[in-house]
């Protein structure tokens, strides 16, 4: 099994000897692939925990039916493959989708866009952050709260003071998480946004366009995806994925 | 003076208490289960209460008549749980000083550091402290937001035997020269005695007597209160 999972990533940096990779990366498909993606990311990520944060907040505040059906909807992106959820996407964001018409007369005109980009990617990543992140809440020690409230410290302060800095162990895997998953995005980004250099063509995509055309790019890219992949592991620390959520929730 | 009048309703557990605290330190004792802990939560608004009066020093804290309740965070009332509930993150100076912000609060947060011994502390975290430094900081820290009631959970429980000794004397000493209403939850008829305050017993969610702790000891108004005291002279 071991040689099963070892031997194509192992074929990949064999095939790729430096000076390949060097050429590769600085290939023109992948400069601008790396570019978009860093752009893309990090503002899906951004996004993610500035709306993620507050409803992982009022999931791990507030269980009872309506929290479930919030987390059964978190959990959906994560479940679906991405060619549903990039169809869904369209169906609701499309030019002839649910809310493709409204967006239309607001001037917004949302697929092929970087901005689809990035909706895709908030999408298909930002389920891992929230559920991290609710996991980590729900664990709070419930008097340290009542503690700084009798300290008279409101909403904001007890948040900002106490709840963020007590879960930054959680927050950090998910967003961690959150952010390779949206950065290895194909699917739906290429059914929803599609695939245009330098305007919605991120890492993934480059990668399957350049097998077409010259495969330096692509290996040297596809390395670079599996250094980050290392490097996502080493924040989580040891153990499985799926272990490092709920040590550090 | 912190007056209640309180009727909680919890898990099936009925609390009912009408109770009336004069400034100084007031043990509450009673059984496991007799709603010690939730009468101290009730006062703290961390309880719902189905109908009651909480009045503090004439302001109104609760009143279930007239829709009133006071958000937690502006009651001033201190409490320290029975873990203490200590910012793990935060060192001794900022735990005290949380509930102060701003230097005015940083200077009275310095000036109950070092009235209670802990200026070598300072910096540490309250992973790093025994038993009895961390009561003396979740005390300090109670202390330092000048509250007009002091509610605590069987304060000296999680120490060990020789730490409860010597911090008994000195939280004694404290709550009687604050001068504000303190109510603490004690099993330990030797806490009661160094308290030198009034006495309520609490059971079956009920208040079963109140009254001085001379009185307390002559004449033990339950079975439990008879044990508590036998129990006192026996280790005595």
């Amino acid at each position: 099994m071991l040689v099963v999972l070892a031997v194509p990533l192992l074929a990949l940096v064999l095939s790729t000897p430096p000076g390949d990779l060097v050429a590769g990366l600085r290939h023109p498909l992948a400069l601008s692939a790396l570019r978009l993606s860093l752009l893309t990311t990090t503002t899906s990520l951004a996004l993610t925990l500035l709306l993620g944060t507050p409803l992982a907040w009022w999931m791990a505040r507030h269980p009872g039916p309506a929290e479930r059906v919030a987390a059964t909807i978190v959990q959906l992106p994560i479940v679906v493959p991405p060619a549903v959820s990039g169809l869904a996407l369209l169906l609701a964001f499309g030019r002839r989708g649910l809310l493709g018409p409204a967006l239309e007369q607001a001037g917004w005109a949302l697929p092929f866009t970087t901005a689809a980009v990035v909706l895709a990617e908030l999408f298909v990543a930002a389920p891992f952050y929230i559920q991290s992140a609710a996991a980590t809440f729900r664990r709070l020690d419930e008097d340290l709260l009542w503690a700084a409230r009798s300290l008279g410290a409101g909403p904001a302060r007890r948040f900002f003071r106490v709840v963020l800095p007590l879960s930054r162990p959680g927050i950090v895997t998910g967003a961690a998480l959150s952010w390779a998953r949206a950065l290895g995005e194909f699917g739906a980004t290429l059914m929803f946004a599609g695939n245009l250099q330098g305007r919605t063509q991120t890492l993934p995509l480059a990668i399957y366009s350049a097998l077409e055309t010259d495969l330096r790019p692509a290996k040297a890219l596809s390395i670079l995806l599996v250094a980050v992949a290392l490097a996502v592991l080493g924040i989580l620390g040891r153990g499985t994925v799926l272990e490092a959520v709920r040590a550090r929730a | 003076m912190l007056e209640l009048d309180l009727e909680v309703v919890r898990d099936g557990f009925a609390l009912e208490v009408q109770l009336s605290l004069g400034p100084g330190p007031t043990a509450l004792v009673g059984p496991n289960g007799a709603g010690k802990s939730t009468l101290l939560r009730a006062i703290l608004g961390a309880v719902p209460v189905r109908r009651g009066r909480i009045v503090l020093d004439g302001h109104v804290l609760l009143d279930t008549d007239r829709g009133i309740s006071v958000p937690t965070e502006e009651r001033r009332v201190a409490w320290v749980p029975q873990e203490y509930a200590l910012f793990p993150h935060l060192t001794v100076q900022e735990n005290v000083a949380f509930g102060v912000p701003g230097p005015a609060g940083h200077a009275r947060a310095d000036a109950l550091i070092g009235q209670l011994g802990l200026e070598a502390l300072r910096s540490r975290r309250p992973g790093a402290l025994s038993g009895g430094e961390r009561q003396k900081v979740a005390l300090a820290r109670a202390l330092a937001t000048e509250p007009r009631a002091l509610l605590l959970d069987e304060p000296l429980a999680a120490l060990d035997a020789d730490t409860r000794e010597a911090t008994r004397t000195l939280l004694a000493e404290s709550l009687h020269r604050l001068a504000i209403p303190s109510m603490v939850v004690t099993h330990e008829m030797r806490d009661v005695l160094a308290l030198q305050g009034s006495v309520v017993l609490l059971e079956g969610g009920r208040v079963r007597s109140t009254g001085t702790l001379d009185l307390f000891r002559a004449a033990p108004p339950s079975e439990f209160a008879r044990s508590l005291v036998t129990r006192a002279i026996g280790s005595v």
